[in-house]
């Protein structure tokens, strides 16, 4: 693993910022992490010793999307590519944050680092470059919706951060798009701050191609009576690992969360999501679903923390999974951690395979098993994809998704 | 708004079982090495095997680890400041329950097990182990009648050695985990059970066991073995005397269910659990398995904790026969400071294998109270389904109650559901009832009875009656 050795001897990246400094220093007494924890139990060792097989790439180089064309509506952004923005409005306004006032944020973010939770921050930050981290400050209502695009090249690693500052009664909808070019990796952390009565539309599309990895770090706090909404959807990818990471620093807020991961072939993705709940009166509305095909393995685990002062929190959590071959494996694992004694919190998980008895009642009524499955997943995904904004109408995630199952 | 403190008094029930007994007793000297774990042998006589077994096992938990995963804070246990024999004097060998020191049987009286002929309890036949060693086993002869084996482990060992040779640590073995290594080194006794072909245990099996010595750890083993289309119904109980300082209890429970066998284990858990401030108390540190061999097969385990300083305990099924069927109910309570850490792991490696947990925990005062369990469909386990349901309840703001499932699937023809939540006693359903003139303290009962009625609902009827002598859970004390 070169990215490790590099770490080890601190000669990672040239010209190394003070942020890089710090958090390579914090790397290098733990430069890979624990095995042993519950995060990192059950990632493959293999794939993921692949991810960092490649090395730091920050030369620029074009970003050809696939994806449609740029919408007059919306405000598309490439980290490392077009990230020099101002836009001040009647009604609106999105600057990027200064140097002075990204390098605060981040580092205030680094002082509350768990070396083991946030190991994927400490090594996006120790790779990102100035060009490489975008921080914005938004403002303001009727926004137009956001595109913001990270990618990696071939045979590269590649590290985005993205800090996201939402001043209060502001909301915006967001979509993320993170896509991995063949044999690459792409380090992702993406830091949001929600002010009072803020509210967010944030939507996570990550999208590989053969042998590409991911490490994609979201990590959100929310002010009181803010309202976070994440739609995510992972797919393709031989490794990638979703961390989220949200605090309700004063409780009072809104959190829905719908996610979505599919594996094929021998690919392996997971979900993590930590829900801290600091105050009171906090909501969470979780579903992840998952769907494992041929020899992939897919995990997802969620811990929901309500200390002693988030009375009347309100948490559901649901894990939803679909195992469709003998040779895929799911993992699941919902967690709660209660002290406060007056709140509602429940968790549930399922595992099986699609529904006989509804494959069974659309075949007698003359249609095809292939179709019948089809409908049966459209239905798996719609909820989940529906979620996501910006993306209904242009994004066609649907039919990707079909096609490729 | 709740009255706390009444709630807290409701489920606080003072330990009615910390007497301790006045007995000689031998011991031998503290201490865990090579010549204690001899010596421990020699004493009970053992054959070869049995001693290799020992010290097999006593090398590999050298080499092992104290687990950690699980959170738990407590002190380090000196392992060497451990007596790990410890056993009342009495005659070697005792034909008649008249030659058992009248000692003995006054503390069995005491906790509600009578064993003397007049007065022992009817329809239940109990095997009495006090610190080391079993003391007594009532109805061996009515049992002997339909070739039901029920003696301790030691008699075994003498009298159906090719049993124990055969299945004694088959089902756990000696490598299983740090205590289940400690344990197969130095198991002092236990009760073994053996329910040949065809027979329906005529009574309910149970065993008693009694920690008396507050420097002596107890580490005892059961082995039930159910042969074709048996069944057999077991409870185990437990208490011990109020000390200031930690005993360690690291036991073993090994069963094994041939084809169309069943085997129902209840424990009633109630060690002595620590004062208020959480000085003294069982450390309880245990393994329990049971091994669906056969087709069809059943074990079901249905426990209710209210003890301990520590608990450490997931009774497990390996479903492997056909068809064969594995449950758990489980009733924990946690007060002041205990610490509970407990559930059930679920391995389906057969097709058309079933399991059902029931979990439910109370937490008050300061304690903490976590539910772990493991459901893991195997490649082979097609047309397997496992449901599960942990509830928790939690009295006071100072409690903590926790939920981990393991999840785990890799045979798409099968079905896991799993559900979780957390309440409180609520206001509104208090109020409902002591407007229809309930009394408080009733109300409350009566809510943690509901919340708890699935799993009470599995314990044996049969012991219903004594359960309730027998223990005097906390928490029945809060059922009323």
């Amino acid at each position: 693993m070169e990215i490790i050795e590099k770490i080890k001897t601190n000669k990672l990246v040239e010209n190394q910022t003070e942020i890089q400094k710090i958090c390579l220093h914090k790397l290098k007494s733990s430069p890979l992490p624990n095995p042993k924890s519950e995060l990192w139990r059950l990632s493959n060792k293999s794939k993921f010793s692949n991810f960092l097989d490649y090395s730091v790439n920050e030369k620029d180089l074009k970003f050809d999307t696939p994806y449609p064309k740029n919408s007059q509506s919306t405000i598309r952004l490439i980290i490392g590519e077009n990230c020099q923005i101002k836009l001040i409005k009647e009604n609106y306004s999105i600057q990027q944050l200064s140097e002075d006032e990204l390098d605060k944020y981040i580092k205030e973010q680094i002082s509350c680092f768990d070396q083991n939770e946030n190991w994927s921050d400490l090594l996006n930050l120790s790779l990102s470059c100035k060009k490489n981290i975008l921080g914005l400050k938004i403002n303001g209502s009727k926004i137009p919706p956001i595109e913001i695009f990270s990618n990696a090249s071939s045979n590269s690693l590649n590290a985005k951060t993205l800090v996201i500052l939402l001043e209060k009664n502001c909301d915006i909808e967001l979509l993320q798009v993170n896509l991995g070019k063949e044999k690459s990796s792409l380090s992702q952390s993406t830091f949001f701050c929600l002010k009072e009565n803020s509210s967010v539309n944030h939507g996570v599309v990550s999208y590989g191609e053969n042998g590409s990895n991911l490490l994609n770090s979201l990590n959100v706090i929310q002010q009181k009576n803010s309202e976070y909404n994440l739609g995510s959807l992972h797919f393709k990818f031989n490794y990638a690992r979703f961390e989220i990471n949200i605090k309700q620093s004063e409780g009072n807020a809104k959190t829905n969360i719908k996610g979505m991961q599919i594996t094929k072939k021998d690919e392996q993705i997971s979900t993590y999501t930590k829900i801290d709940f600091n105050g009171p009166n906090g909501f969470l509305d979780q579903i992840n679903k998952s769907l494992a095909d041929d020899k992939s393995h897919a995990i997802f685990e969620g811990s929901i923390i309500v200390p002693k002062i988030a009375q009347k929190t309100d948490a559901s959590q649901l894990s939803r999974n679909l195992l469709l071959s003998d040779l895929a494996q799911i993992d699941t694992k919902p967690q709660l951690e209660i002290i406060a004694d007056d709140v509602k919190c429940k968790h549930g998980a399922t595992i099986s395979q699609l529904n006989e008895e509804e494959l069974f009642y659309m075949r007698t009524r003359g249609i095809t098993l292939a179709e019948a499955s089809k409908l049966q997943l459209c239905s798996y995904f719609q909820e989940i994809i529906s979620f996501i904004p910006v993306s209904k109408d242009r994004w066609d995630l649907l039919d990707k998704l079909l096609n490729e199952n | 708004m709740v009255n706390e403190n009444l709630v807290k008094d409701v489920v606080k029930e003072p330990y009615k079982y910390g007497f301790v007994t006045d007995i000689e007793t031998e011991k031998i000297a503290k201490g865990l090495n090579e010549d204690i774990v001899r010596l421990i042998s020699q004493k009970k006589d053992e054959p070869k095997y049995l001693l290799d077994f020992r010290l097999k096992a006593f090398k590999k938990w050298q080499k092992m680890d104290e687990p950690d995963w699980a959170g738990l804070g407590y002190k380090q246990i000196d392992y060497q400041d451990i007596i790990y024999y410890s056993a009342p004097k009495q005659k070697e060998k005792i034909s008649s329950l008249d030659e058992v020191d009248p000692k003995l049987l006054e503390t069995f009286d005491k906790l509600g097990i009578p064993l003397t002929e007049q007065k022992k309890l009817t329809n239940v036949a109990v095997d009495a182990v006090f610190d080391s060693v079993s003391i007594a086993t009532t109805f061996r002869e009515e049992l002997a009648e339909h070739g039901v084996i029920f003696c301790s482990i030691s008699e075994a060992v003498k009298n159906h050695s090719d049993l124990i040779e055969r299945y004694l640590g088959t089902v756990v073995p000696a490598s299983d985990n740090y205590f289940a290594a400690l344990n197969s080194a130095v198991f002092s006794d236990g009760s073994f059970v053996y329910i040949p072909k065809g027979v329906i245990c005529p009574m309910d099996l149970s065993s008693y066991f009694r920690i008396n010595s507050g420097d002596s750890g107890q580490f005892e083993r059961t082995l039930i073995i159910a042969e074709e289309s048996s069944s057999v119904s077991y409870l185990e109980g437990c208490t011990a005397p109020m000390f200031d300082t930690n005993t360690l209890h690291a036991a073993v429970v090994e069963l094994i269910a041939l084809d169309d066998a069943s085997i129902k284990y209840s424990t009633v858990q109630n060690w002595y659990s620590g004062n208020e401030q959480g000085v003294g108390g069982i450390f309880n540190f245990v393994t329990k398995r049971g091994k669906c061999l056969g087709k069809r097969s059943k074990i079901s385990w249905s426990q209710v904790e209210t003890g301990s300083a520590i608990t450490w305990k997931y009774p497990s099924c390996l479903l492997l026969g056909e068809e064969s069927v594995g449950e758990f109910y489980s009733v924990a309570l946690t007060n002041n400071l205990q610490q509970a850490d407990t559930g059930t792991k679920m391995i389906h490696i057969g097709p058309k294998t079933k399991s059902t947990i029931v979990s439910k925990g109370i937490s008050a005062g300061n304690s903490t109270n976590s539910y772990r369990g493991l459901v893991k469909m195997g490649t082979k386990a097609t047309g397997s389904r496992n449901y599960s349901q942990c509830d928790s309840m939690l009295i006071g703001d100072q409690a903590s109650a926790n939920t981990f499932p393991y999840i785990k699937s890799q045979q798409p023809n099968s079905e896991i559901e799993h559900e979780a939540s957390t309440c409180r006693i609520s206001e509104e359903q208090l109020f409902y009832l002591q407007s229809r003139g309930i009394e408080f303290e009733e109300a409350i009962s009566m809510m943690v009875s509901g919340f708890c009625r699935d799993v009470f609902n599995q314990l044996p009827m049969e012991f219903a009656a004594e359960a309730d002598k027998l223990l005097a859970l906390k928490l029945e004390g809060s059922v009323g």
